[in-house]
Formats: structure tokens, C-alpha cells, sequence
């Protein structure tokens, strides 16, 4: 039985390793930009829904709106202002630039908000419950059907809107699109800030759950490199699989091999499948 | 005197350092089938790509409707009316024939049109419409081309660019192929064609052009150059 319980907490971790990695994924698979800075987007959400919720009383589960909102703006004039400049260059180009942002950004949060560990206290946290004798803290609940739903939405966008089939169009051949009319640097913009806007989302949902503090931005970019390797770039049911999975064995390695090996296995499986399957596991060069 | 859907005078372009098109004028008349001929290389391709925003011409100007669209953005292009099916297809090939369709018409915001107008598609190219949620990549050749001709009717054109209609087609989609631009010619659209199979290309045509090493060589009444013994030398296989 509590195999039971470790499943439903990875998967619990494992929907929000999904939505920490879609963003990732798709700047990486649309752009073919390998984004640094996605760690600190989502850590910035994070800080918004933290001072959302002191200032304002705001729960930070109504601040993933707010704070994708924000991130949308910025990630969109980041690539308007400066990666659409160079996207045209080798991937090395984009990934020392947004390197480069990203100190600048993780720094200035640094001096800001200093590097100590904060928490969002919520006053009345939702009520736990047992399903079959698994043990479910609600917000936790709350926070993988929120990731969940973000990530269903994503996927819609991209497949049902104008705007989702330009992007997936601008992927597949950026040239075909211009001559549909697409204005293609306006859709790289577009696409980076839904990637800035899935980031600052995920921050804010995680803030309920984790400790909050500029040093975590690069764990965060290192499980969204995980994912994409496990589900293949860019591709929205390749993030959640992969997410999924990730979760699923981290808590199963935790249990097995103690938490501090958690991290250890998973990019140990990350080699491993870095030889087996260079394209991911559902790796497709696709629609989604 | 009507104006001219495109008027061409003295185009010079190319890539970086490379010259391609050298004084290049060229025109197409509303409702007209122009056709360019030319050797591999000649640099027919990037004339359509300079029309159409794609390379940007170092001098000389393309006026569409009497207006001066010299360098305009693609999107600034099709909304002129001039939609351009390029060589080698290039649909969107993990994405469905009707998503394609879609893709031609993304500037247009008029819904209830787009519907009558996917429709003519599909009641012009019926196999489009039993593969409209196959992915277009795995289509056959001739069914590509259908779509990407299709995909750029969807921009409700006026003039239509088709670089390299029949090219590693067979001969049968060839066919249908020429009898559909007839009838989209019948429709009122004008085309400027680049063919590889110069007979069949000037029995279409209106008035053709001969590109040579990025000059206009020849140009004249289609009828008339194909009479001409130095084409049927060059691109007949006749002597
Ligand atoms: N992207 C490019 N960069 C540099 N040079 C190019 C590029 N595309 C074409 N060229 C050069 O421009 C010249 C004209 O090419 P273009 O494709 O326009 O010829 P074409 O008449 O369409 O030939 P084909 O019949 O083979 O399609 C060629 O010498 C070619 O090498
Ligand atoms: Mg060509």
C-alpha cells in the first residue's frame, strides 16, 4: 500500500515538474533558444505570489494569473529588445545571451530580496483528505490540478487559435510562415513570453509548497532540461509524460535510496537516456 | 490602359555579396498567365522571392495595383493580393491538410469567406478533402502540390506565384495540375508560373519571359517564342 502513496506523491511532484518544463520546452523546440533564464522566471513568479500574498493578502493560487501575466510582458520584450537580434545565430549565440540576462536578473533578486529562504504561511490551508488510505494534502491537490490544467490549456492554444497554429507553423518552417503573412519576430515574442508566462505561473503555484529564494532557479532549469530529454523538445504531451515521470521516480528513488538521491537519479537516467534515445522518448519533430 | 497587378522596372537583388537578378522588368496584366523559363540557376526562383518579401532587392522597383510595394513585408505582399506557392512546396508536413488550408488564409479575418473558400478548395481537389486530417507530409507529391496551390488560393489572391509546378511529379497529377490553374485563371486570377517543362508552360501561358544568368533574355507572346527555333534549341531538345 504505500507504493500507492509514493505514486500519488509523484505525481503530484511530476505535474508540476510538467508545467516547470513546458515553457522550457517549447522556447527551446519553437525557437530552438535553450533558455537559461527559465529558472529565474519561475522563481520570480514565485517572489510576485509571495509579496502578492504579504502586501495584499492575494492567495497565490489567484496570483499564477497575475504573475504569468507579468512574466508574459517581460519574456515578450526580452525577445523583442534583444534575442530576436541574435535568433538567427547559433544556439551557442542565444544560450550565452540569455545566460548573460540571466545573471544580471538572479542578481538584482539577490540584492532585492536577499538570498534567505522565504515561506508563504497561508492561514487556512485546504483541508487534507484520504482516498484508499493514501494520504492527500490538499493544496498540494490543488497545485498538481492547477499545473495540470495550465498545461491542457497550453496545449489547446497551440492547436485550436491562430495564434498556436502560427507558432507550431513558425516551428516547422519559418520562411513558409512569413509567406502566409505571419510576422514571424512577433511571433518568436509571442512564443518566448508564453514560455516567461508558464514559468512565472509555475513560480506562483509552487510558492505554496516550497521555500522561495533566488538560489533555486537553477534546479529549476535543470529539472526542466530533464524533462525535455525524457519527452522530446517541444512538444506539450512530451512535457507532461516526461514531467510525469520524473516525478514517479524521484519519489520512488527517494524511497528506495533516501532523498538525498533523488536528484543523483535522475540525471543519472538522464545520461543513460542521452545515450539510448538522443530524440526523447516521444520524440517526434510535431505538431504539438 | 489598365494598371498593370505587378510591374516590375530594373530589379536588382541577390544573397550578401552575390548578385543574382541584374535589371530585371517584368510585368503581369490582371487575368494574365505569364510564364518564366529559364536554365538551372538562373535566378528565377529569387526573382519570385524578391516579389514576395523574401529577398530584398538592392534597386530598381515592384509595384503592385500602381503602388510601390519595393521591399514591403511578406504579410505587406499577400495583403496585395500576390500569394506565393514556392518551390519544393514547403507545407507545414506534421501539420493536416486543412490546418495547411488555414495557414493561407492568416490574414484574413472574413470566417464566413475562409469557409466558401476552403470548400472551392476541397470541390477543386477532392482528394484534399478525404485527407483533410492527414498530416500534409505524407502526402503524395502531386497531392502536396494540390495542397500548396490550394494553401495559397486560401489568401483569396489576385496574382498567384508558382515556382516549379511540376517538378519530380507524375505525369498524370501534371496534367490535372495545368487543367486546375486554367480554371483558377478562369476565376479571374492572374499567374506568373516558373516551369521546368517549357512546352507545356508556354501552351498555358499568356506571355512568357526567358531568364538568363538573372537577365531578361527574351520575352514576348508565348505563342511567338515557342515558334522561336533558339528556345526549341535550348529548352525543346529541338534542333
Ligand atoms: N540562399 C541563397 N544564398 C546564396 N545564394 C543563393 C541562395 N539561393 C540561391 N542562390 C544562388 O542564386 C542563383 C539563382 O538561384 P535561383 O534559385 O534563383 O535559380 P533558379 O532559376 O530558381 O534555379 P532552379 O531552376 O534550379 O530552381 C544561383 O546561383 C544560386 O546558387
Ligand atoms: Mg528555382
Amino acid at each position: 500500500m504505500i507504493y500507492f502513496q509514493i505514486l500519488a506523491n509523484g505525481l503530484m511532484l511530476g505535474a508540476l515538474y510538467a508545467c516547470i518544463a513546458v515553457g522550457f520546452s517549447l522556447v527551446w523546440g519553437v525557437l530552438n533558444v535553450i533558455n537559461i533564464l527559465h529558472g529565474t522566471f519561475i522563481v520570480l513568479g514565485s517572489y510576485i505570489a509571495f509579496f502578492a500574498f504579504r502586501f495584499a493578502g492575494i492567495h497565490p493560487f489567484v496570483s499564477v494569473f497575475i504573475a504569468g501575466f507579468v512574466l508574459f510582458l517581460m519574456g515578450y520584450a526580452i525577445q523583442s529588445a534583444m534575442i530576436n537580434r541574435v535568433i538567427a545565430a547559433p544556439v551557442l549565440i542565444t544560450l550565452t545571451l540569455t545566460f548573460g540576462i540571466d545573471l544580471v536578473l538572479n542578481n538584482a533578486m539577490l540584492v532585492a530580496f536577499s538570498a534567505d529562504y522565504r515561506k508563504i504561511n497561508l492561514p487556512s490551508p485546504l483541508p487534507s483528505f484520504e482516498v484508499a488510505s493514501i494520504f492527500l494534502p490538499g493544496d498540494r491537490v490543488a497545485a498538481m490540478g492547477l499545473a495540470l490544467l495550465l498545461t491542457i490549456l497550453l496545449y489547446f492554444l497551440l492547436r485550436a487559435t491562430n495564434v498556436g497554429r502560427a507558432i507550431i507553423a513558425v516551428r516547422m518552417d519559418r520562411e513558409a510562415a512569413a509567406l502566409m503573412g505571419v510576422d514571424v519576430k512577433r511571433v518568436n515574442a509571442i512564443t518566448f513570453g508564453i514560455g516567461a508566462l508558464m514559468a512565472g505561473a509555475t513560480g506562483a503555484l509552487i510558492s505554496v509548497i516550497y521555500p522561495i529564494s533566488p538560489l533555486n532557479s537553477s534546479a529549476f532549469l535543470g529539472k526542466a532540461f530533464v524533462v525535455c530529454v525524457l519527452g522530446g523538445l517541444g512538444s506539450v504531451p512530451g512535457a507532461l509524460v516526461g514531467g510525469l515521470m520524473l516525478g514517479v521516480l524521484e519519489s520512488f528513488g527517494g524511497f528506495w535510496f533516501g532523498p538525498e538521491h533523488a536528484v543523483t537519479l535522475s540525471f543519472g537516467l538522464l545520461l543513460i537516456l542521452l545515450f539510448a534515445r538522443p530524440g526523447g522518448l516521444l520524440g517526434k519533430r510535431g505538431y504539438e | 490602359m489598365t494598371v498593370a497587378k505587378l510591374s516590375i522596372t530594373n530589379l536588382q537583388a541577390g544573397y550578401g555579396d552575390v548578385q543574382v537578378l541584374w535589371d530585371i522588368s517584368l510585368e503581369v496584366n490582371p487575368g494574365e498567365i505569364v510564364c518564366l523559363i529559364g536554365s538551372n540557376g538562373a535566378g528565377k526562383s529569387t526573382l519570385l522571392r524578391c516579389i514576395s518579401g523574401l529577398v530584398a532587392a538592392t534597386s530598381g522597383h515592384v509595384v503592385v495595383d500602381g503602388k510601390d510595394m519595393t521591399n514591403a513585408s511578406e504579410a505587406g505582399v499577400v495583403s496585395a493580393g500576390i500569394a506565393h506557392v514556392p518551390e519544393g512546396r514547403r507545407l507545414f508536413s506534421a501539420m493536416s491538410v486543412h490546418d495547411n488550408l488555414l495557414m493561407g488564409a492568416y490574414l484574413r479575418k472574413d470566417k464566413a469567406q475562409i469557409a466558401e473558400d476552403l470548400d472551392l478548395v476541397y470541390s477543386m481537389f477532392p482528394v484534399l478533402a478525404e485527407r483533410r486530417r492527414q498530416d500534409a507530409g505524407t502526402m503524395s507529391g502531386g497531392e502536396q502540390q494540390m495542397c500548396a496551390i490550394g494553401r495559397g488560393l486560401m489568401a483569396r489572391p489576385s496574382l498567384l506565384l508558382i515556382d516549379e509546378l511540376s517538378l519530380g511529379l507524375a505525369p498524370r497529377a501534371v496534367e490535372l495540375l495545368f487543367e486546375r490553374l486554367r480554371q483558377i485563371n478562369k476565376g479571374g486570377v492572374a499567374i506568373l508560373l516558373v516551369e521546368q517543362d517549357v512546352m507545356d508552360a508556354l501552351a498555358l501561358a499568356d506571355r512568357a519571359y526567358v531568364v538568363n544568368r538573372g537577365r531578361v533574355s527574351m520575352s514576348g507572346e508565348s505563342k511567338v517564342l515557342a515558334a522561336d527555333p533558339a528556345i526549341q534549341e535550348a529548352f525543346m531538345g529541338l534542333a
